[in-house]
């Protein structure tokens, strides 16, 4: 016994600097699973505290470049309204259901699945291999882990971490995440991203044969957590892979993650119906 | 000022400079035709750095420790940081006592500083610490060594300016200091 406190007393240092170390690693091990741990995350009050009071005095020196995009997204949903009015919906559609009881009109599926809720961004990184980004809204706001995250002009990330008033978003600029996207004529794929790479997302699994002009569009696909058809970027350059006779396409993202400034939140409310007929017919 | 009280300002500021201003700056050299990494200059281990000679290594590591997971709680990364400030933290005893031609217990009160080391010392000590603690940080934000070359490169580029950037902090608040006393 004498010995062991002997000892302990001898490489008091060593063995505090390998205890430490340990904890070190069980927290980085923590959070690289999906579940993360919520305490050191910017997701917390002292750190969310900080950073809004930044955000609150960057968030002048933005204005006028908000006002310009919030006017030109104005713009573009006053056009698809009016698209809207002349399709006649009861004859397109198959399936038709009530928004509120109360209403006697019916409308497609479609449009009713999603709650979009507005949130401001008040810390945001793009250099790392991880990108987050801290919202200002959290779970008394009715945000919860997993919604999909828009910006006006394309998709930003999935929420991640949640407390009371914050929550932060794992970016699209991450190689922890897949995106399901789909091109102009239907052809399906997957974003993925590079830090090696960082001004570009890639689209992968991509058949060699389909023809990719430079400048097409590639909006998000139907089995991903955001709404269908939200722009994801333009084709830079494409670039064929011999293994496979797959081709990459890189895109110029439409989303600027520089100057982030608001983002929307999306809710999907048929998502937990979806997941339990899925994880049924999966027991079989 | 009390040494307390001092290194407690000083944790508060440096915390602040990094969280704040210099993690919004996104360096990219010649980035866009040649994919050089980007990447943040990492000036919070001066802290440590900084601490008084006669330290024990248990506060050290104590102190790092702090040190570490409250920058991780900024920037998401979860004991990335704090992991490898301990590495420092542990190592910065032997590091000093291999470079100062005296007992580290003969500096009393004092602390590490370009008025107290000289240039060349100080510069060498600072570099080491920091060259090892971005080492040790990219290896673990990377988890591959598959690309061992894009990983030195974003070390020594990394390494390079926040030596830059510690310069700066040393020759504004040593001036200071030297004409309060």
């Amino acid at each position: 016994m004498r010995n062991f406190i002997l000892f302990v007393r001898r490489f008091f240092n060593l063995i505090l600097f390998l205890a430490l170390e340990i904890v070190c690693v069980i927290l980085i091990e923590h959070t690289n699973t999906l579940q993360g741990n919520d305490i050191i995350s910017s997701a917390n009050m002292v750190s969310g505290l900080v950073y809004k009071k930044q955000s609150d005095v960057v968030y002048y020196f933005g204005l006028r470049k908000m006002n310009d995009s919030l006017v030109n997204e104005n713009a573009r949903l006053r056009n698809e309204i009016d698209q809207l009015h002349s399709v006649d919906t009861l004859k397109d559609s198959v399936v038709h259901r009530k928004l509120y009881s109360a209403d006697s009109s019916t409308h497609i599926v479609k449009f009713a699945d999603y709650v979009y809720r507005t949130a401001r961004v008040i810390n945001n990184s793009t250099n790392a291999s991880d990108n987050y980004i801290t919202i200002n809204r959290g779970s008394r706001d009715g945000i919860s882990k997993n919604m999909a995250v828009i910006s006006g002009t394309g998709i930003v990330g999935r929420v991640e971490h949640v407390s009371a008033h914050f929550a932060s978003v794992l970016s699209v600029l991450s190689s922890k995440q897949k995106v399901a996207a789909k091109l102009k004529d239907g052809t399906t794929g997957y974003i993925i991203w590079d830090e090696k790479q960082p001004d570009a997302l890639i689209m992968i699994d991509v058949p060699q044969q389909v023809k990719v002009k430079k400048g097409d569009s590639v909006y998000t696909g139907i089995f991903s957590i955001f709404s269908p058809d939200i722009m994801i970027g333009t084709v830079l350059k494409t670039v064929v892979v011999k293994k496979n006779a797959m081709q990459l396409i890189y895109l110029q993202s439409s989303t600027n993650f520089h100057n982030l400034q608001y983002v929307y939140v999306i809710e999907n409310k048929m998502m937990i119906e979806k997941k339990i007929v899925e994880d049924s017919s999966g027991k079989k | 000022m009390n040494v307390y009280l001092k290194n407690m300002l000083r944790f508060c500021i440096i915390i602040l400079l990094q969280v704040l201003i210099l993690d919004k700056i996104t360096l990219r050299w010649w980035s866009e035709p040649s994919g050089f990494p980007v990447f943040i200059p990492y000036v919070y281990p001066l802290f440590l750095l900084l601490l008084p000679f006669e330290t024990p290594v248990w506060a050290l590591l104590i102190m790092g420790f702090i040190l570490g997971i409250t920058v991780d709680s900024f920037m998401n990364t979860a004991g990335m940081h704090a992991f490898a400030t301990i590495i420092i933290a542990y190592l910065r005893t032997n590091v000093l006592s291999a470079l100062l031609p005296r007992n580290l217990s003969e500096y009393d009160g004092q602390h590490p500083s370009i008025r107290t080391m000289g240039w060349m010392p100080f510069l060498v000590y600072s570099a080491f610490l920091i060259i090892l603690h971005h080492f040790v940080f990219f290896s673990i934000e990377l988890w591959n060594l598959s690309n061992f070359g894009f990983l030195l490169l974003k070390v020594v580029a990394s390494a390079v300016t926040s030596m830059l950037f510690i310069i700066v902090y040393l020759l504004l608040f040593t001036r200071q200091s030297a004409s309060r006393v």
